[in-house]
This record gives structure tokens, sequence and C-alpha cells, in this order.
């Protein structure tokens, strides 16, 4: 046997049996749901990206604020090691 | 369709686009056509209204994004009615269930075949289980649903090329196997 089966059925398929089927009314409310879903989850995914981005901004700088910081200390350091040693000669 | 109906549809569906109210016209419209094509998939009436409800509601979510490309706008619904059955499938790994009329298989035979019996119609039914479900789904769409091969290769993402070699295929056997000839075209 395959991934099917066959049934016959014995009653012709009419548009009676659909009927209590058919509301348009609910369809719309259900689109709408849905969109409204699908706003909300736009409106958060942009949300997500922008802490992301913003996030990703304050890391960068904070990161760059500490590699300038050593790098002022070693230059004082630097310098006062030279001037010591010209006092020194 | 003549030109003139599928402009009117396409107008319908422009309006559509902007309300949603307007699309209340296409859906009593290919209401019945989709919800009967759901329940020849599924043999369950509760299950058939449920992806018809589903059906109409992705049609109208995706509405803004349809494009008229030659096709009639019922065969973008049964690409998505489907769509969602296979879903459905997918999601209870059940086995497909081809629920289909007996009247309209014997109609089918007669057209072609004087000389049939009861065991035929079983021994029909027991091969068309034993071909591939992808054969079936054509067949089911070329005969049941009277779709041309167009539509047919439209509908199931495949070729009108392919969708006719399916169906010759299928036919082929059966002729073979049961000495049944069925028209090709129209």
């Amino acid at each position: 046997m395959g991934k099917h089966e066959i049934r016959l059925r014995k009653q012709r398929i009419t548009s009676r049996g659909s009927e209590r089927f058919r509301n348009y009314n609910s369809v719309l409310k259900q689109h709408e749901e849905e969109k409204r879903i699908k706003v909300i989850v736009k409106i958060f995914t942009y949300f997500l990206i922008i802490a992301a981005l913003i996030l990703v901004f304050v890391v960068v700088t904070r990161l760059e604020h500490k590699e300038e910081t050593p790098s002022k200390n070693t230059s004082v350091s630097k310098s006062i090691t030279h001037i010591k040693s010209a006092v020194l000669k | 369709m003549t030109e003139a109906e599928i402009q009117k549809e396409q107008d319908l569906i422009e309006k559509s686009k902007k309300n949603p109210r307007a699309f209340g016209e296409l859906y009593e419209r290919y209401f019945d056509q989709i919800y009967n094509y759901i329940l020849r998939q599924t043999g369950d009436d509760e299950l058939a209204g449920d992806l018809c409800s589903q059906t109409f509601v992705n049609a109208l979510n995706n509405l803004p994004r349809y494009e008229f490309r030659g096709f009639p706008f019922s065969a973008w619904l049964y690409k998505i009615a489907g769509n969602e059955v296979n879903k459905h499938y997918r999601k209870h790994k059940g086995k497909i269930i081809f629920s289909i009329e007996e009247l309209k298989v014997r109609e089918l035979i007669e057209q072609t075949n004087d000389d049939w019996d009861e065991e035929l119609i079983t021994r029909l039914i027991q091969y068309m289980n034993e071909l591939p479900t992808e054969m079936v789904q054509v067949l089911e769409l070329r005969f049941f649903e009277n779709k041309d091969f167009k539509e047919i290769g439209f509908i199931l993402d495949m070729t009108e090329s392919g969708a006719k070699m399916r169906t010759y295929r299928a036919l082929d056997k059966l002729r073979i196997n049961f000495n049944i000839k069925m028209k090709y075209d129209g």
C-alpha cells in the first residue's frame, strides 16, 4: 500500500454539505486577528533589531574608550620615564 | 472564463486588496469548489470545513501579493488549499485519504466502457491505491475537478508537460490493466 488510501463515497458531494461551514464573517475576523499579530510581531522584531544595534554601538564605544585610556597611560608613563632619564643625565 | 469575466474578477481582486469586505463575493463564488476539493482529499466534513476556512484566511492574508499570471483566480485558491491539506498530513503524519464519489467513478467508466461490473471498480480502486500519490493527485484534479493541464501544473507546482506526462502514464497503465479508455484531452 502507498502513502494514500482511496475511499469510495456513496453520496455525491453537494453544496448543501458545505453550507454549515460557510461563514465569511469568521474568516474576516480571523484575517484581522492574524493581521494584528503580524503587525505586533513586525514591531517587536524592529524593536529587537534597534535594541541590538544600540547594544552593539554601546559595546563598541566602550571598547574604543577602554583601548584609548591605556594608550594614554602608556604615553604618560613613557614621558615620565623620558623626563626621569633626562634629569638623571 | 471569458476575457470580460476574467477582467471583472481582476477588478474585484484589486478592490479586495484595498477592502477585505469585497473579498466576500469571491469567497461565496469559490467556497463550494474549494470545500469539495479539500473534502475529496480528506474524507472528513469537519476537517474540510476547517481547512477551507484556513485556505480563505491565507488567501486574504496574501492577497496583496497576488498577481494575475494567466490562470483563473480559482487556481490560486486550489494551490493554497492543496498546501493546507499537505500541511495537515505532514503535521499529523497520516495517510492521505482520497474520498471520491462512486457515482462519478461509474460515470467516468461508463463514458468509455459499456462492458463493466462491480468487480472492475473494486480492482480499479485497488490499482489506484498502488499508484504513486502524485499521480492520484493529478488524476483527481483532471477528472474530478475538471482542471486543464496548465492549471494542474500551476496548482501542483510542476510544468504543464509534467502534468500531462503524469496523467498519460497513469492512464496508459489503466488502459493496459483494465481495458479502460479515458479521454486524454478536453
